[in-house]
């Protein structure tokens, strides 16, 4: 497979994974806080290397790291229609 | 420092329903709520943020309107609760603003004598003032502000510059502002003394400081004559709702046609600028077929909405509710169901939000069930894309035969409505009708500003969708319109092998009855997602089918025109008007009546009727000869 090829695979399964999970923000904010959640809070723990809790943070949801509540648009499953 | 010390003070804006909160709010943060002429528009708080010429920093709380501080309904309890200091994590605001309706004084000045019970610093804004002066009404700004005992400003929400004196005011009151002093007579008491005594105070307010003409309203009362009239309002009523649809049609066109060319223009640039490869084939059959599919409708949209935003600013539509009431009485909903469902024509979430306005229980959720009938504006698309395709663009009369197809659709949700809340009425052992009590605002001449403001605002919202969720919609689709790839000893096209493709087959089994083939039924999955999908995904589906690049540079509408029968069209057109798929509506049909089982319902019944006409519709057109 040539190196053209191989990074359009590239490009493409970011796309696609950034989609999903654009998708899954705006269709099930619930499951995607928890799921988020879930992998970041591994990520966080005492004694990680501060590279491992950086991208933890990152993952975590901002309210977690902020300590807010769900954002207005994503109150109602999102549509963005009230936004 | 104490906390104090540092933060804003809080001020909210207070007042009768349709009395030009959101108007000031948006003219006091430089915000875009929503506004209208009708009342019940605000059914949540809002908080935005006032900064003054002198850089003094406020915040401004916007809440629904309330006829009085004893509640009947859930967005009356959010205002007496947040003005009182008891809703859930929120302290009292340091500041009412209470704002009247200075052509109708009589109604606003009674819930401006309950808030200032209340004994919290208040300043009573006199909006528009400037209509109240046309109209021949003399207020003695300074009489009434003297009787009253608290600070009254003239305002007009809707001119630039029109709060500044109330601005001003805010200002003068300084870190600590001064709690009212007077009362009313028998504050004491309660029950039917307070309420005498309230009406008791506005008469005396009246009579010190407003003059009021013989004739206030003379164009409402002749208007009114005719278009609340029981035939002729409801003949006006009609052609209204016809000429709207006919508009969409007709004026869209050349629109739409440039829209068209773009895209395709687009496309073939990038076809020609790329090599071929998948990411070619990502961006022009996925992306750029896909979405721009649904763009094209963008100016039908706008529109439409050009039209229903200038009947709300008019102050029609609550006449227009007032004329159903009887009709809506005789099918299970009360009046009140009117606006919650004239705003699921945008989008059924928004509706089901406004039915905290209705009071009754019962009716609120016979309301929330019918509200996805309404069509919403992301059906629009499908129906514009299936009516260019099979209905002939030609004249009945003098009337676009499309435009008459889509008022015909948009007819049906509503009459469908009509038959599932009267079926739910015969079920229900409650039996009882409740009067509507709803006040007709005057009529008002659309400002161009808010009518702007409201169509940017949902050509926004549309485009966000196409880049938002419709896009990723699209890039997901195509992924599954393209892998797995097809074998080395394939037989078929290369999209059957795909997941998409096979899935699309298998659920033909459930789906061929009605007429559906297996690009529809692919289709129909990201539709649960942003029905406006269904689209874009027909588009991807056949732009990735077609067996030569000049076939899938064809746009879809011919496509489909020549692929699909007349009985498949009406089938899908019909499945259309019940649109059983929106998850986000179920999400929030779950968040207000708090029930899974209303969701099942709701999805159980809108799936069995959508499935059960179309099914019909396309047996009948096959019968007749159109499959």
């Amino acid at each position: 497979m040539d190196t053209g090829l191989v990074i359009q695979y590239v490009v493409i399964a970011l796309a696609v994974l950034a989609s999903a999970g654009v998708v899954m923000k705006k269709q099930f904010p619930g499951a995607t806080r928890r799921l988020r959640i879930a992998m970041a809070l591994p990520l966080l723990r005492e004694g990680r290397p501060a590279w491992l809790r950086g991208i933890g943070r990152v993952v975590a949801p901002a309210g977690m790291a902020q300590g807010g509540g769900a954002s207005r648009s994503d109150a109602c499953g999102g549509c963005s229609n009230c936004d | 420092m104490s906390t104090a010390a540092v933060s804003p003070l809080r001020l909210a804006l207070v007042g009768n329903p349709n009395c030009g909160k959101t108007a000031l709010f948006n003219q006091l943060t430089g915000s875009r709520q929503k506004v209208a002429n009708y009342a019940g528009v605000t059914v949540e708080r809002k908080e935005g943020r006032l900064v003054t010429p002198s850089g003094r920093s406020y915040a401004l709380l916007d809440l629904p309107g309330a006829y009085s501080l004893n509640p009947s309904s859930l967005d009356e309890a959010i205002t007496r609760d947040l003005c009182r200091g008891f809703y859930p994590g929120e302290a009292a605001p340091d500041v009412l603003v209470c704002v009247v309706d200075a052509t109708n004084l009589r109604l606003h000045l009674r819930f401006a004598l309950e808030v200032r019970e209340l004994g919290r610093p208040m300043v009573v804004a006199l909006n528009m003032a400037d209509v109240a002066r046309r109209r021949g009404i003399r207020i003695d700004r300074a009489a009434l502000e003297e009787a009253l005992g608290v600070p009254v400003v003239e305002t007009v929400a809707v001119h630039h510059n029109g709060a500044k004196e109330l601005v001003a005011r805010i200002e003068a009151l300084g870190d600590a502002p001064q709690a009212p002093t007077a009362r009313l007579p028998a504050a004491a008491g309660d029950g039917q003394d307070a309420t005498e005594a309230l009406h008791a105070e506005t008469r005396r307010l009246l009579s010190l400081a407003v003059e009021m003409p013989s004739r206030t309203a003379r164009i409402d009362d002749v208007l009114d004559r005719w278009l609340l009239h029981p035939v002729a309002g409801l003949l006006v009523l009609a052609v209204l709702m016809f000429l709207i649809f006919q508009a969409v049609y007709a004026w869209a066109t050349p629109m739409m046609d440039a829209i068209d060319a773009s895209t395709a223009w687009v496309g073939e640039w990038v076809a020609g600028a790329l090599p071929e490869g998948p990411l070619s084939s990502l961006l022009v059959d996925g992306i750029i077929a896909g979405v721009g599919g649904v763009v094209v409708f963008l100016p039908q949209i706008l529109i439409l909405f050009a039209f229903i935003l200038a009947l709300e600013e008019s102050g029609y539509l609550p006449r227009a509710a007032f004329l159903l009431d009887r009709m809506m009485a005789a099918a299970g909903l009360s009046g009140r169901s009117f606006i919650p469902l004239l705003s699921s024509f945008a989008c059924a979430i928004p509706g089901i939000m406004a039915t905290r306005s209705i009071q009754d229980p019962r009716d609120r959720l016979a309301t929330i069930m019918v509200a996805p009938l309404m069509t919403c504006s992301a059906r629009l698309p499908v129906y514009a894309l299936l009516i260019g395709a099979f209905i002939p663009a030609q004249k009945v009369g003098w009337f676009n035969l499309q435009g008459l197809v889509l008022f015909g659709l948009y007819m049906g949700g509503i009459v469908s409505a009509l038959a599932v809340s009267w079926v739910m009425k015969r079920w229900r052992r409650d039996k009882s009708e409740h009067p509507l009590m709803l006040e007709l605002p005057s009529y008002r001449i659309p400002h161009p500003r808010d009518l702007l403001i409201g169509l940017y605002e949902r050509g926004m919202i549309f485009l966000r969708r196409v880049g938002g969720i419709i896009l990723a919609l699209t890039i997901l689709l195509w992924f599954l319109l393209s892998f797995p790839a097809a074998p080395a000893d394939a037989t078929m096209p290369a999209i059957d092998y795909s997941f998409a493709g096979r899935i699309g087959h298998a659920m033909t089994a459930i789906f061929a009855p009605v007429g559906f083939n297996w690009q529809i039924c692919i289709a129909l999955i990201p539709g649960l997602a942003a029905r406006e999908v269904v689209v874009s995904s027909l588009a991807t589906v056949y732009a990735l089918s077609a067996a030569n690049d000049d076939a899938a540079s064809q746009a879809l509408t011919p496509l489909i025109a020549d692929g699909w029968s007349l009985a498949t069209a009406l089938s899908l057109l019909v499945w259309f008007i019940y649109a059983p798929q929106c998850i986000s509506t179920l999400a929030t049909i779950r968040r207000e009546t708090n029930s899974w089982k209303q969701v099942g319902i709701n999805a159980g019944y809108l799936f069995a009727l959508a499935y059960l006409m179309s099914l019909l519709t396309y047996q009948v057109a096959v019968a007749l000869g159109a499959g």
